[in-house]
């Protein structure tokens, strides 16, 4: 939905090479890292721990507009 | 319903997640009618059916809607048993979860009608649920959950604070597995992939997770029920080490693993970073701007342009591997169009370009990575600052931009603070409330203020609006930074810059407040770093010399020859130059040296006083009044007058300069004046040597060079040149096969006989000590001015011929007397000075101010007014020999026999004057009992007696060692053998002598366990008596050698009381007292 597939455009922006630490989710549901992580309900692959940055602003309006709250990945909402 | 228990145990933190929302509800449920609703709606127990139905549909979202309603029934069947829950806060959750499954999945296509199927579904179900009974129910519930507990609540995960998703003890374990470094991030991906080749086999991959987090090197985090998985896992990928343990984490960390973050390190613009590697590291830059990714960031900083380029590109890569880089400097148009040719650099805007780079007001700016920069403790200095806010033309410097730096200097200033500190706070509220710490925890100190109406109170305040509060007046110490360790007074506070002055230069400094403690004691900054200290010539390269000006915290701000102020790290200091000795000629023809003072003749007039001359051509001089370079300005000799009229300084009087009466200055004026160490500066080199110790151990060379205590030596063989210490050194004596030690060469040369005056000071380490070559300038030394009567086979009263004498001047870096080889002494070699009490009898000895480098009393010490009169020496008149304490700066007092004049003083035993003072003498020196005979004991003072090394091999002794009970004593902190046999008794089975400069060793058998080995001498103690009857030796004094029996209990606590004991055998059956110590226990 946030159309990635054939838009490099979309993907050099709404992707970051500024991450750290990866996560081989393998059972999400089972797992507890990923629970922790909130990636339980994901699909199966790998995960990045830490991501700096957010998506651009049009996009996660756009989540928004869906109903789908952005989560930051930087950890450094307090939660 | 036990499974229902069951069900809410595992969830326990659902439910205390819901009772808090229950307030929440109260609140929102009037903006949500028709959520209301629905939630009224369908309220019953048929809401675990849509849950089931949830989960099989989860991710699609095309039953968005529909996913919502259930989910809210879900939690309303909670609200009926326990709270009420709002359902705001579950929608968000889910939007959020399943937006995000969405942005995974990508696409699906909407389908509007499934909400409303499944809502027809619902209903049926809900009709069906009614009709059944509570134990179907159960049955049901049962049959649907078995076994699912993990992933009951998953769906409400998103909002859950996460410390109540810490894990529990039915979650898998973490195992933390060693991997090779580098490789983590490859090893989780491919245990990705490994997991799902294999997920369809017959051994699928039973791991729920891995990680790896890039703080953590040379580890991953494998989440499996246990190790035998992970292993399973692990097998067969390279890299992975399971044989080097796989290890739990246990459950409290496992959170803390995943919550790893950096220190955040923001970077915005303004914020000071530094250079990481390359030309420029290490430099601080500003950020200018910053990429939208935020992985690159423009920086200005300033720039590094080599204005001297050897010839051409070409040479490009050698210069970097040379390492010298070019100076900071801001950029200059004109000169590097100068240096470079106007087609190199074009101008495009207000900016210069040159060599791919943009200069701007002088500064390069240049994009970065992030990576390539150091963001944290960036603590930029006043100093480099300043240099940012200069002007590109630098004429004026601007006014330094304090709010740049605050920002900076804050963050560091939390972690500084410390209870009991005077702070005051600038921002926020209290502003302007000054107090004291109380306390402090992370963020927040608490403060005590000081104040009209707040007094009493505790204020709690976040640490970044506080900062260190000092007055006009207040005496401060510097904590951190360059100035670390300068104290001054504060003369004026501009926000959190303290301006005081120095206690030490006397000058300004201004640093951060936070840098700055309260405190009483002044200046303990020294001014040495290493082994160099302020105002020392120093050379750092072949071509430059330099003065140090400045000592820094380890690093010295040094002026070269050439003007050019260069900050030096003592490593790249090759070595201090010696320019006591050199000469220089003023501009009138007049001999100018050290320490005149002198005025330029032309240029600013400077006056200065001489420090240092350089190649009898630079004169480094130091004037407290001018403030540049710390007072020291360099200057050519020849544009220098004296401030003093001169007439011929050639031709003054001896005497009326104490360092004309210096022969080896007299002597050596005139190489020296032609350039100080062109000649043969130590008269070691050329020297044929033997290595006696250290891995080059018995190869032979030829000194090259020295330098200090070191020596270069070329080897014989292999054609390597060496440095090694002097000390490893021998001589070796061409006419003998024998070596001898380096500095007894000295000796030889010296003492030839020659009525003249000496060639030279006596003094082995001239070169290498600063102290030695200033006594030159020691008006207690010149040896060859001081007419000696005592000098009975050369001028030189300190030295003696006999070859059974050791040299005194051996080992130039310990001033101690040597042991002959005939008497034991305890202080041979050692690092004491030591001084030789002799006897009565005049001891040329006495003159041992050459061996005592910058010891002024090693001059005045020889001074036996009966002897020396008229010499000028400054020897206090010494009316008695006894109670004088002239000992006192001699800590030992060894009795060294045959004093090469007075051959009879000790080798016949006691001296009779010897007596008199031998108590006194002992007083400092525990060890002169170890000579033979020359104290008498019963007179003597009681002293704890410590038995010399090799008692155990003593002639007298040695018989009897076999019966000796000893024990070891000494290793553990000699760390001899780890120290496992301290204390431990023994009985000595055998002892051989070999030579004496080896240690001698003990062949011993311990007692408790009758283990035997040898053990090296010095630690072999004697074991003291402790009954009655119990059988002894006596280790020394009159009686050494007799064995005696203990007759009187020894009980005291010190090992010097007096005993009673009988002599046994052919002594006769005598009763004496004896000292405690003086005894042996022997082995009954």
């Amino acid at each position: 939905m946030t159309a990635l597939k054939d838009s490099a455009d979309r993907v050099l922006s709404c992707t970051s090479a500024y991450f750290e630490g990866m996560i081989a989710g393998i059972d999400p549901e089972n797992s507890w890292v990923q629970r922790w992580q909130r990636t339980s309900k994901y699909a199966r692959g790998m995960y990045a721990i830490r991501v700096k940055g957010r998506v651009p602003e049009d996009v996660e309006s756009e989540l928004e507009s869906r109903g789908i709250k952005y989560r930051p990945r930087d950890l450094s909402a307090e939660d | 319903m036990s499974d229902t228990e069951d069900h809410r145990y595992d969830n326990y933190d659902q439910e205390g997640d819901e009772r808090h929302e229950e307030i929440e509800e109260e609140i929102e449920n009037d903006d949500e009618p028709p959520r209301r609703k629905l939630y009224d709606e369908d309220e019953d127990d048929e809401e675990e059916d849509e849950e089931e139905e949830e989960e099989e549909q989860t991710g699609r979202k095309g039953k968005k809607r529909a996913k919502h309603r259930h989910k809210r029934d879900r939690a309303a069947r909670f609200l009926d048993i326990e709270a009420e829950v709002s359902d705001e806060d579950d929608e968000e959750e889910d939007d959020e979860e399943y937006g995000a499954d969405g942005f995974i999945e990508t696409g699906g296509a909407e389908d509007d009608d499934s909400s409303r199927r499944h809502h027809a579904r619902l209903a049926r179900r809900q009709m069906e649920e009614e009709e059944k009974s509570p134990e179907q129910i159960a049955r049901d519930l049962n049959q649907r959950y078995g076994g699912r507990a993990a992933a009951r609540y998953t769906g409400d995960m998103n909002e859950i604070p996460q410390r109540l998703l810490m894990p529990s003890v039915h979650d898998a374990s973490l195992w933390q597995v060693r991997v090779k470094p580098g490789r983590e991030r490859e090893i989780v991906f491919s245990l990705m992939r490994k997991s799902i080749d294999l997920e369809y086999t017959a051994r699928p991959l039973q791991i729920l997770s891995a990680f790896q987090r890039d703080s953590l090197p040379g580890m991953i985090y494998v989440e499996a029920r246990s190790s035998q998985q992970v292993s399973q896992a692990c097998n067969g990928l390279v890299g992975v080490y399971p044989s080097r343990g796989i290890h739990l984490v246990p459950i409290e960390e496992m959170a803390s693993l995943l919550q790893i973050k950096k220190q955040d390190t923001t970077v915005t613009p303004g914020t000071w970073v530094r250079i990481r590697r390359g030309q420029y590291a290490g430099d601080l830059a500003q950020v200018v701007d910053i990429t939208e990714s935020g992985e690159e960031v423009g920086l200005k900083f300033i720039p590094r342009i080599d204005l001297t380029p050897r010839d051409d590109g070409v040479d490009k890569k050698r210069k970097k591997a040379v390492g010298m880089r070019p100076p900071q400097r801001l950029f200059n148009f004109e000169e590097v169009v100068k240096v470079y040719g106007r087609n190199y650099v074009s101008k495009r805007g207000p900016a210069f370009v040159f060599q791919g780079d943009t200069f701007k007001d002088g500064f390069i700016e240049k994009d970065f990575k992030i990576s390539a920069l150091i963001l944290e403790d960036v603590n930029p200095t006043l100093d480099e600052i300043t240099q940012f806010s200069r002007r590109q033309d630098g004429l004026e410097d601007s006014m330094v931009d304090l709010s740049i730096i605050a920002e900076a200097s804050r963050k560091a200033a939390i972690s500084v603070l410390q209870p009991g500190d005077h702070i005051e706070v600038f921002e926020g509220e209290q502003s302007g409330v000054h107090g004291v710490v109380e306390e402090i925890s992370q963020d927040v100190v608490t403060i005590s203020p000081i104040g009209v109406e707040l007094e009493g109170q505790k204020i709690e305040l976040p640490a970044r609006s506080v900062r260190k509060r000092f007055k006009p007046g207040d005496h401060v110490k510097v904590m951190t930074g360059k100035n670390a360790d300068e104290t001054g007074l504060v003369v004026s506070v501009t926000d959190n810059v303290v301006t005081f002055l120095s206690d030490m230069s006397m000058q300004e400094v201004s640093v951060f407040s936070k840098d700055l403690r309260e405190a009483a004691e002044v200046g303990s900054g020294t001014n040495v770093v290493g082994d160099y200290e302020l105002h020392d010539l120093v050379q750092l390269d072949l071509q430059t010399v330099g003065v140090i000006f400045k000592t820094e915290r380890d690093s010295f701000r040094v002026l070269d020859q050439n003007g050019q102020v260069r900050l030096v790290q003592p490593h790249q200091i090759s070595m201090r130059r010696d320019s006591n000795r050199a000469i220089a000629t003023d501009s009138e023809g007049h001999e100018l040296r050290v320490n005149d003072n002198m005025k330029e003749v032309d240029g600013e007039g400077r006056k200065g006083r001489v420090l240092h001359i350089h190649q009898s051509f630079y004169a480094f001089l130091h004037n407290r009044d001018i403030t540049e370079n710390g007072g020291v300005f360099v200057t050519r000799a020849r544009s220098l007058v004296s401030l003093a009229p001169k007439s011929n300084p050639l031709k003054l009087a001896p005497g009326a300069d104490l360092s004309k009466m210096n022969p080896a200055m007299q002597t050596q004026g005139g190489m020296v004046g032609s350039g100080m160490g062109r000649g043969p500066r130590d008269r070691h080199i050329g020297l044929n040597v033997l290595v006696i110790k250290g891995p080059y151990k018995g190869y032979q060379g030829t000194i090259k060079d020295t330098n200090g205590q070191i020596a270069r030596v070329e080897l014989n063989t292999g054609n390597k040149l060496i440095s090694i210490e002097k000390a490893k050194l021998h001589r070796r004596v061409p006419s003998s096969n024998k070596t001898e030690p380096l500095d007894s060469f000295r000796g030889g040369n010296f003492n030839n006989g020659s009525m003249g005056p000496p060639s030279g000071p006596p003094n082995g380490n001239r070169v290498s000590n600063p102290y030695a070559a200033a006594g030159g300038r020691t008006p207690g030394w010149g040896g060859g001015r001081t007419p000696n009567p005592y000098a009975n086979s050369s001028q030189t009263p300190a030295w003696n011929s006999s070859s059974r004498t050791p040299n005194p001047y051996a080992g130039s870096a310990t001033p101690a007397w040597n042991a002959s080889s005939r008497t034991p002494n305890p202080y041979a070699g050692g690092q004491t000075p030591a001084w030789n009490s002799s006897s009565r009898t005049p001891n040329p000895y006495t003159n041992n101010g050459g061996a005592t480098p910058g010891r002024s009393w090693g001059g005045a010490t020889p001074g036996r007014s009966a002897w020396d009169s008229g010499s000028g020496w400054k020897s206090p008149d010494r009316p008695a020999w006894g109670n004088d304490p002239w000992n006192a700066p001699t800590p030992a007092a060894a009795a060294t026999p045959a004093a090469a004049p007075t051959p009879a003083a000790y080798t016949t035993a006691p001296t009779p004057g010897g007596y008199p003072y031998s108590g006194a003498m002992s007083a400092p020196t525990p060890g002169v009992p170890s000579t033979p005979g020359v104290i008498d004991y019963d007179t003597a003072i009681r002293q704890p007696y410590n038995p010399p090394e090799d008692w155990l091999l003593e002639e007298i002794i040695a018989p009897h060692q076999t019966k000796l009970k000893v024990q070891i004593h000494g290793t553990t902190y000699a760390s001899y053998l780890d120290g496992a046999y301290e204390g431990r008794i023994a009985t000595v089975v055998g002892t051989t002598r070999v030579r004496d400069n080896f240690d001698q060793t003990a062949f011993l058998r311990f007692v408790n366990d009758g283990e035997e080995r040898s053990i090296l001498a010095k630690y072999v103690a004697p074991v003291l008596p402790t009954n009655t009857d119990e059988a002894a030796l006596v280790l020394t004094g009159k009686r050494k050698g007799e064995m005696v029996r203990v007759r009187q209990k020894p009980d005291a606590q010190d090992s010097f009381e007096m005993v009673v004991v009988e002599s046994m055998g052919t002594a006769g059956a005598a009763y004496w007292e004896c000292q405690k110590d003086h005894l042996c226990a022997c082995v009954s």
